[in-house]
């Protein structure tokens, strides 16, 4: 994909966003390959696996353990940060990873011989995140395994230089338990977004980026570009694994507003790029479409469907057309 | 009210400032948050310290700690200069927007949002009575982003055509705002903010709102009861500002973020 493709297809799904979005891009992109080379170096073998699971009721634990040794997750003796979508609460939505699942990954996590398993999250739209943290249920889900939680809206920060340059931003102020954690695992929801297309393993890595720096809902990242800054921010956090809650994600006019989606299934991926690229499909998306995705596959992670190593059920058969708004039905496979 | 100070008193740096946790480095949101609910010195002082030139005070890009800033110096020249800074720094106005009269985001160059117009008009109302205009600006974009039925969402009231739903927290925010004001928004925040404070229990939504309700005159005891309950069950996450704003709330604080007629 050119730059200039890039640009274009960003600009369509970036269309909410109108004119200051696009002016924004046009003003930030300086360079073709706006990142360091010596930096990223060519995406190496990804594994990605998909399993299913119909509900949040059964042995979690053991299916996300499979589903971590599948891709071969390396967490032994490691400081590991799960990081889910806690970006928001309402009652009867479904917006959030079930804290089900991150409950059942800290155990896994553990099980697997993990020195020590934080949860993190810096909520994007509410400011009170200890209002999400109890009505979402990831307090007492969390309570049940002793993990500790870590509002990244409020944690220590520190100034990180960034090596790429989709946005002008230059640094980043990222959060101690982000920096310092050995290993991050993504946990988003399989969703839809208003903006961007998808919110996948890249996207979720908003919630690292700390509100009281970059207001709410991370709103000096949007006046960026929001397809410019899910890559700067995913370049800097670079995530080692990613688990997609796609038991129940979200269609329609998501992250928030959109409407639940059974899909029974839950994406592993050592590759958040990779993962996404799976987890797209598995939507009914082409990858190659949803423009900050197809950007990412050039430097951050391996994006061609024929270099992934599919493991686990064939993402395929568990596939089912997620409903889109309307300027995001060029989005689609078929 | 002891225990929720002695939280708040956790977060004190070696500086004299506030980190917006206990162990952090000291920051203008949590120091200015902390000065005002402590009447710290210390504080004041850090805060002094960190003023930038332009008399804004800003961490990274965000400058939204400016307001609570000035109204925790309380007068003198770095107050003043805080309100400049105010004054000179509004939010960018989408072209679409119907109300073009610029309010406060919670950077510079960034679209405004509720939180950070309801410090400044607050922190004018108290400090720069005089400054109407920018004040009548702020009521008008509050009233615009008011949600159907009273209270706000963070920003707009709809998105692509859908409505949003109020929250407790920008509506507690608002309403600190608003307080004493007799215009109908005022009275519609009010009675929403009565009828649905309960629905989100979390520390921040509940010290906002007891700091609301006692700046209304309402009864608060509910929402002492309520916010010690989550002070209970997650310590308010230890967060400085949540703390901060519960102190203001249970003390005499509360005395400088009212505005008299």
């Amino acid at each position: 994909m050119s730059r200039r493709t890039f640009l274009v297809r960003a600009g369509e799904v970036g269309a909410g966003a109108g004119a200051l979005m696009l002016a924004g891009m046009s003003r930030n992109r300086r360079t073709y390959n706006p990142w360091d080379p010596s930096y990223y170096a060519p995406p190496k073998h990804a594994n990605v696996a998909v399993a299913k699971s119909a509900n949040y009721d059964g042995d979690l634990e053991s299916l996300v353990r499979e589903g971590l040794t599948t891709i071969g997750a390396d967490v032994k003796g490691k400081r590991v940060l799960l990081k889910p979508n806690m970006v928001e609460y309402d009652a009867g939505t479904v917006i959030n990873t079930d804290p089900r699942l991150v409950a059942a990954t800290v155990l896994a996590v553990r099980r697997l011989g993990a020195l020590d398993v934080t949860v993190g999250d810096g909520p994007g739209h509410r400011r009170d995140t200890d209002f999400v943290l109890a009505a979402s249920g990831l307090e007492s889900a969390l309570a049940a395994t002793d993990a500790k939680f870590v509002d990244l809206n409020t944690a220590p920060v520190r100034l990180v230089g960034l090596h790429t340059a989709y946005t002008n931003l230059g640094v980043l102020w990222l959060p101690e338990p982000v920096v310092s954690a050995d290993v991050i695992i993504s946990m988003p929801k399989l969703k839809t977004h208003h903006w961007a297309g998808v919110t996948l393993s890249l996207k979720n890595l908003f919630g690292c980026v700390p509100g009281r720096v970059y207001g709410w809902p991370k709103n000096v990242l949007h006046w960026a570009g929001l397809n410019e800054a899910i890559i700067d921010v995913a370049a800097a956090v670079r995530p080692h694994y990613a688990i997609v809650d796609g038991i129940v994600g979200m269609e329609g006019n998501g992250p928030i507003q959109g409407t639940a989606k059974a899909s029974g299934v839950l994406v592993f991926g050592d590759d958040p790029v990779a993962t996404d690229t799976v987890a797209a499909r598995i939507m009914g998306f082409n990858p190659e479409r949803i423009g900050y995705l197809a950007e990412a596959a050039r430097f951050l992670g391996e994006g061609h469907w024929d270099r992934i190593d599919h493991r686990g059920e064939d993402p395929e058969r568990v596939a089912s057309d997620f409903a889109v708004l309307p300027q995001f039905q060029s989005l689609r496979l078929t | 009210m002891e225990r929720v100070r002695v939280a708040l008193a956790a977060s004190r740096a070696a500086d004299g400032g506030f980190g917006p946790v206990p162990g952090a480095p000291s920051e203008p949101e949590a120091s200015a948050m902390a000065a005002l609910a402590l009447d710290d010195d210390g504080a004041r002082a850090w805060l002094r310290r960190a003023q930038a030139a332009d008399g804004g005070f800003l961490l990274g890009l965000d400058d939204a700690a400016t307001a609570m800033a000035a109204l925790a110096l309380g007068n003198g020249s770095a107050v003043d200069r805080a309100l400049d800074y105010l004054l000179a720094h509004r939010a960018e106005v989408l072209a679409s927007d119907p109300h073009p009269n610029a309010v406060w985001g919670w950077a510079p160059h960034t679209y405004g949002w509720v939180d950070p117009t309801a410090r400044a008009v607050l922190a004018l109302r108290r400090l720069r009575p005089s400054a109407t205009s920018a004040i009548e600006d702020g009521l008008v974009v509050l009233s615009d982003r008011e949600c159907a039925g009273g209270g706000w969402n963070y920003g707009n009231a709809s998105v692509l055509d859908q409505a949003l739903v109020p929250y407790v927290h920008p509506s507690a925010m608002a309403m600190i705002a608003l307080h004493g004001r007799t215009e109908a928004i005022a009275a519609r925040g009010r009675a929403w903010l009565d009828a649905h404070w309960s629905d989100e229990l979390g520390g921040l939504s509940l010290a906002c709102t007891l700091v609301a309700r006692r700046l209304l005159g309402d009864p608060v005891d509910k929402v002492i009861d309520a916010l010690d309950a989550r002070f209970e069950a997650s310590g308010l996450l230890g967060d400085t500002v949540t703390l901060a704003w519960a102190t203001i709330g249970l003390g005499d604080g509360i005395d400088d973020v009212r505005v008299t007629p």
